[in-house]
């Protein structure tokens, strides 16, 4: 091999002829050797096509709710929202008295044809209104005053990915495109997970090679971390390298918009193209912690988060991967209904949030809009709790016994 | 997990004849960050039960308040009066910002600072039992918001860790820090609660199972009327719910100190420190029970010392078991401090190049992730942070390219010179000596003998001998530099 980036195994035959030179799995044999990969080669065999698969949008610092589906017809939106307040003929139309935020245009044609959806006012009891903390609530799927020590997609992969043989799965079972693996992943068993973030980090390649050779190295005396360090450096390596590959040579149609976040999405699609077995991947869109001077910046935000979406579902459809696929929104919180005094509004409540993907039924609003009978500062009281999304998704998407990551059974919704 | 030392030898201290210079290094890289040549002889020179005494001293060494935390206090009132006098929710909002900024600077200094008195030898071990500390008695900047009780807080532990527990625990309630991060702020005679009073038992001295329901809303009543006023502790009475209570089967008008000595007077008092402990130092499968009642019956014998079972558990047997050596995955804090100290570097003085790695890394000093802290061991593992490790290490081999520093840098960078601080990473200068004085064989066996816990076999050093004198490579200094990063960026190197 000329090129010295390509000493690991990248497709199965490989490994095996590779482990007949005595490499092997007996190194590995306490962990699956998860980075048996199959697909990105003609002959290999064709990627699963059953898998359902999840992608999470986090929109990082609290979304405005009101602003992004304005109920217009109400005059206590208007009350609350003197100058912020969005008005009825600016707003794209759901219905008789909901609209999207203008901005949203590219979402908005989705959500008519059926491929997108809104959950309104969704939320938990006792809402805390702390970034850090509000973010861990909805990640780990925990009560207000709970610690969950797991995150909710962690338990999933902890009670789905359980027991699978050794050998037999290839990807990562979760892909995070961020620098952190978030919350929402921690699991209680090691599963082999990714993080794919934009800057480097890969090292030189010289290094790489003698450090794949280091991990390589069979030693039947290694105490069982060694072996576990071992196993989950060379999924990492042989990961990272098969991703920087898929996502280099991904061809797509579908004019992904050139923000960070759209990018991140056009990644997404690359490797649900490439048919990786991975079931959840998560991405994040942060700024929207708008409490001064919000109008311009939410109005950003959003067409951010619209056309990056819009393009993402334009290029399952076109690959024919979209009936494969749900995605969905979740922000730590809305915002407090009423404006404060520098057009901006603070940390509030519950909140609405997206879904999408060619599985939606049922219409486009889900759950009822919050009531605005409300007092300065009073924060608008949830009407669909934020574990009611999780299980829909559990039990209709997933087809997993919603108990099991939740801890209880919770009503499901009706958007699939 | 089994061990194969029987019980009645496990908390034997350590034969004389055991003690050489692999125990000392055991030592030093467990109960510290990592062994350098001239530590070890030291403790080879002093012997262990003289060193077990210097490096777990009855009082620690003081690490001294950096001066961002002075200014804080001491403008605590001055900004009281300035809140209130906010004539409007947007001024006193401007305020308010300022402030946080402020104890955001602040927290990352103090980071800074510690790190940089953690890493020196003659603090590490000490620094690391009140990391320890605080990985039991949690708190998070990120809620507590104020950096001075931060300050104050890990202060605490660092001026009581060595005493008897119980007053710990109860100096521990009165700070400002804990008051404000679990509640206790809010708690009074009618309302208590029991946030605290939880934590108290389940995460701090007892553990899950060994209280019950009742006896935690009991002693929430206990703790009502404990309050902070501009820092400082304040108990106010007329808040405190003085009625009788009934906490594992005591009945008496109990206040919260009472709640602490009841829960000493618990068998699972004396396991529980030690069992975190086995979990912090030893490996995270824990051991049997009938180990940690042994060491537990032992300990509260002493009256809970602290300092005791410090001396006691790193001078035993079991701690020096083979079966615990080059076993434990390192935190991201002793991954970092260990590569200071191994490779005899300095703590650089800003935040971007040891506070980025370490929160990419999973463990942003003084921000626990939630009240049970860090959870350590394989969750220290994935994907992204062994790739942050990597990157760290390449950090660590790269000149800081001064241009590139903004005006805080700057600054940051000059005071740090001033202070005596200037070896930040590692130079072609300092490898250079060795490729000129040693051979690829000796090189080889200095690398992986002095970085490497683990005991790796011939093939293993085999290979990295066939990667340093590779004939085809171009420059054998760049060869050198890329053998130590890998050595350091391999999965042997995450193990102590």
């Amino acid at each position: 091999m000329n090129n010295p980036l390509n000493t690991l195994p990248t497709t199965r035959r490989e490994f095996i002829k590779w482990g007949g030179r005595g490499i092997g799995l007996i190194a590995f044999s306490r962990f699956a050797p998860s980075f048996l990969v199959e697909s990105t080669l003609a002959a290999t065999p064709a990627p699963e096509k059953d898998r359902s698969i999840l992608v999470l949008v986090q929109l990082a610092g609290g979304n405005d709710g009101l602003n992004t589906v304005i109920p217009f017809e109400d005059a206590d939106y208007y009350r609350l929202r003197p100058t912020l307040g969005i008005k009825k003929e600016d707003a794209l139309p759901l219905g008789d008295t909901l609209g999207l935020h203008p901005s949203m245009t590219a979402l908005h044609a989705l959500i008519k044809n059926g491929q997108a959806g809104i959950v309104q006012n969704v939320g938990y009891p006792n809402p805390n209104h702390s970034h850090f903390r509000s973010t861990e609530i909805w990640e780990t799927g925990s009560s207000s005053g709970e610690f969950l020590p797991t995150g909710w997609i962690g338990r999933f992969l902890d009670n789905a990915c359980a027991g699978i043989p050794d050998g037999k799965e290839a990807d990562p079972v979760a892909v995070h495109v961020s620098n952190e693996m978030p919350q929402s992943f921690v699991s209680a068993q090691t599963h082999p997970t990714f993080g794919l973030n934009g800057s480097g980090g890969r090292g030189n390649p010289e290094n790489l090679a003698f450090l794949e050779k280091l991990i390589h190295h069979e030693d039947h005396g290694a105490n069982a971390n060694v072996s576990f360090l071992r196993s989950t450096m060379m999924d990492a390596l042989v990961t990272d390298k098969k991703v920087q590959r898929v996502l280099g040579g991904y061809k797509t149609e579908a004019g992904y918009p050139g923000t960070p976040f759209a990018q991140s999405l056009r990644n997404v699609a690359a490797l649900v193209a490439a048919g990786m077995s991975t079931r959840v991947y998560f991405v994040s869109l942060g700024g929207f912690d708008t409490h001064s001077n919000q109008a311009n910046t939410h109005q950003r935000q959003l067409q951010t988060l619209s056309d990056g979406l819009a393009a993402f579902q334009r290029d399952l459809v076109a690959k024919k991967l979209d009936s494969q696929v749900l995605t969905m929104t979740f922000s730590e919180f809305g915002r407090r209904p009423n404006e404060n005094e520098s057009r901006g509004t603070d940390h509030g409540t519950a909140a609405p949030l997206f879904v999408m993907g060619s599985c939606l039924q049922g219409g486009s609003l889900h759950g009822t809009s919050p009531s605005l009978k409300l007092q300065r500062n009073q924060d608008v009281t949830f009407t669909t709790d934020f574990r009611q999304v999780y299980a829909t998704v559990l039990d209709k998407w997933f087809s997993f016994p919603t108990d099991k990551v939740l801890g209880k059974t919770y009503e499901p919704l009706t958007f699939i | 997990m089994k061990l194969d030392i029987p019980l009645q030898d496990a908390w034997q201290p350590l034969p004389a004849k055991d003690w050489n210079e692999d125990t000392a290094r055991h030592l030093l890289r467990r109960a510290g960050w990592a062994a350098q040549p001239a530590e070890v002889d030291r403790l080879m020179k002093d012997g262990l039960t003289a060193s077990l005494d210097r490096l777990f001293p009855a009082k620690a060494n003081p690490f001294p308040k950096p001066r961002l935390i002075i200014g804080i206090e001491n403008d605590t009132e001055a900004f009281a009066k300035k809140l209130r006098a906010a004539e409007t929710p947007e001024q006193k909002k401007i305020l308010q910002r300022e402030q946080r900024e402020r104890q955001q600077q602040a927290v990352q200094d103090l980071s800074i600072k510690w790190l940089q008195f953690a890493s020196v030898p003659e603090n590490a071990v000490a620094e690391k039992w009140v990391l320890f500390f605080s990985d039991v008695y949690v708190i998070s900047q990120e809620s507590v918001q104020n950096t001075a009780w931060v300050y104050a807080f890990q202060d605490t532990l660092r001026q009581l860790g060595f005493g008897p527990a119980p007053d710990l625990a109860k100096a521990v309630s009165r700070t400002p820090a804990m008051i404000r991060y679990l509640n206790l702020q809010e708690s009074k005679i009618g309302t208590p609660n029991e946030n605290f009073a939880r934590e108290l038992l389940e995460l701090f001295l007892l553990g899950e199972g060994n209280y019950t329901e009742q006896d935690i809303k009991e002693s929430a009543r206990a703790f009502t009327g404990y309050r902070e006023k501009l820092g400082v502790f304040h108990f106010a009475p007329a808040q405190h719910d003085n009625g009788p209570k009934t906490i594992f089967g005591q009945t008496g008008p109990f206040a919260g100190d009472d709640v602490i000595d009841l829960a000493f007077t618990r068998p699972a008092a004396g396991r529980f420190l030690p069992h975190e402990m086995v979990k912090f130092y030893l490996t995270d499968d824990g051991i049997p029970i009938e180990y940690l009642t042994a060491i537990g019956d032992w300990w509260r014998g002493t009256g809970y010392d602290l300092r005791q079972l410090a001396q006691h558990f790193f001078g035993s047997r079991i701690f020096f078991d083979p079966a615990f050596r080059g076993n434990y995955i390192k935190s991201p804090i002793q991954f970092y401090l260990g590569l200071v100290q191994d490779l005899h570097l300095n703590v650089a003085p800003f935040p971007r190049h040891a506070l980025n790695a370490l929160r990419l890394m999973g463990e942003n000093p003084f921000r626990p992730p939630n009240v049970r802290g860090w959870v350590g061991g394989r969750m220290w593992i994935n994907s992204g942070t062994l790739n942050s490790r990597r990157q760290l290490v390449e950090t660590l081999f790269t000149p800081i390219n001064e241009d590139n520093l903004n005006a805080d840098e700057q600054v940051q960078l000059v005071a740090a010179r001033s202070a005596g601080l200037s070896d930040f990473t590692v130079t072609n200068e300092r490898l250079g000596t060795i490729l000129t004085s040693m051979t690829s064989a000796q090189i080889t066996d200095l690398f992986v003998n002095y970085f490497l816990t683990v005991r790796v076999d011939a093939d293993f050093r085999a290979n990295v001998l066939a990667f340093l004198s590779d004939p085809t490579a171009k420059d054998p200094l760049a060869r050198l530099r890329s053998t130590a990063i890998t050595l350091l960026q391999s999965p042997e190197y995450q193990l102590c």
